[in-house]
């Protein structure tokens, strides 16, 4: 049985071609370090299509306690917030 | 609402955001290229969840849900599924913005009653909603790509309804608030959530800062709960979207609709059945974005084959001049001072 280790840049990669697609803005146009609801790329609805989007492509549950923004507050924290929960 | 260029599919023109034709004519939104999930897997997985949470909850408060009602014809049909097809007791609730039409309220009388069902209206100060619209028509109050499904003064009034059916909810211990939104108008992945209040304050809290720079502390009132409320109330309720998940046509939820009594309004534009400013709405909008708040939605139920090409074009042209100036009237809105975003 092989086991699929999964790093964050692959995370980062997947995560920014959904943010691109979904919320019609370029690559570009979003700064990994900062907010994505600051910066104007989502709004509170953006937030509920990022944690789903979590939950299906990653097939964890994203409960109650984990919307915050230390998991939700920029790509950075998103990507670190997917792998912490892939790898522990 | 004119446009230089529209798909030869759908109806999205050429100023929608990161629109690109092929060589055909065909956008790429109907070549597939955009919008990340698939409705059909998402809307399968949104049934089996939502019929699992009604049947883990139904019958343990008062009430089941709270159904936002606001005597259209999406949300009459909405309220019908949840009273029949899922058995759940309801309360109904409408947010009168001070333009609903006259028949929009004789038909949440009469579906009401049919329904036997409770019902409460609740009416904000006159003044702070014309306030509100007009800061809405007049200023960059939210992100622009926030705005390509609803228009913004469309958005600062579902705000104030998603806020007083959440408070609502606290307050009553209610697990469910239902409100009728198409696909087309929400994504296929927000069919059905948590409706966590603290989460999505910080991401409002600058439209909510500026608004209050406007408006004064009434926006408080309208637009934020209170930690009392909150502290009191361990478990936000879900937010449900039951019409995603339904495969009917327009004429199709009239059909249904109309043994409870509900009528057409006359004195609507041709993308509403309740709301007197809607055409205001969609002239604000296309004049500071150059394309109309309803050419997503429409364009997804012709690609769902739910609405022709024909109805939508006709739909989205029926602008009514008279609502346009009777609305700019009532709020003191210049349309010189409606400028173009940049």
């Amino acid at each position: 049985m092989s086991t699929t280790v999964i790093t964050k840049t692959e995370i980062q990669n997947e995560l920014m071609e959904f943010l691109c697609r979904q919320f019609l803005v370029e690559t570009e146009d979003i700064d990994i370090t900062k907010s994505l609801v600051d910066t104007g790329i989502i709004d509170s609805m953006g937030l509920i299509e990022i944690a789903s989007y979590i939950s299906k492509k990653y097939e964890f549950k994203v409960e109650e306690q984990h919307m915050n923004r230390d998991n939700f507050g920029s790509v950075i924290k998103i990507v670190d917030f997917i792998y912490r929960v892939k790898t522990s | 609402m004119e446009a230089n260029k529209r798909c030869i599919k759908c109806i999205l023109s050429d100023k929608f955001p990161k629109i690109k034709f092929d060589e055909h004519g065909v956008c790429n939104f109907c070549n597939n290229e955009l919008i990340y999930s698939t409705d059909a897997e998402q809307i399968n997985k949104s049934v089996s969840e939502i019929t699992k949470l009604f049947d883990d909850f139904r019958g343990k408060s008062d009430y089941d849900a709270i159904v936002c009602y606001s005597g259209g014809k999406d949300s009459t049909y909405t309220l019908k599924l949840a009273v029949e097809k899922y058995n759940l007791k309801v309360l109904s609730f409408t947010l009168d913005n001070g333009f609903i039409s006259p028949v929009a309220f004789e038909n949440i009388n009469r579906v009401t009653n049919k329904l036997g069902i409770d019902h409460i209206t609740y009416k904000p100060s006159y003044d702070f909603m014309k306030g509100l619209y007009r800061m809405s028509s007049l200023e960059s109050l939210y992100n622009p790509s926030s705005l390509t499904r609803i228009s913004a003064n469309c958005n600062s009034c579902i705000s104030i309804v998603n806020i007083t059916a959440l408070k609502y909810a606290l307050e009553k211990e209610v697990p469910f608030i239902l409100a009728g939104f198409t696909l087309g108008q929400i994504p296929a992945n927000t069919i059905y959530y948590k409706n966590n209040y603290k989460f999505f304050e910080e991401s409002r809290r600058p439209v909510i800062e500026k608004m209050k720079n406007k408006l004064g502390k009434n926006v408080s009132t309208y637009l934020e709960i209170s930690d009392s409320l909150l502290s009191k109330s361990p478990n936000y309720p879900y937010n449900i979207n039951l019409l995603c998940v339904e495969d009917i046509t327009e004429n199709e939820i009239i059909e249904q609709i109309l043994p409870l009594g509900w009528k057409k309004p006359k004195d609507v534009d041709g993308c509403s059945t309740n709301c007197k400013l809607n055409a205001f709405n969609n002239f604000v909008h296309f004049k500071r974005y150059g394309y109309s708040p309803y050419e997503l939605e429409l364009s997804h139920l012709i690609r769902k084959k739910l609405l022709s090409r024909e109805e939508a074009i006709e739909k989205l042209y029926d602008q009514p001049q008279d609502q346009i100036n009777n609305a700019m009237l009532e709020l003191k809105v210049d349309p010189a001072h409606i400028l173009p975003f940049n």
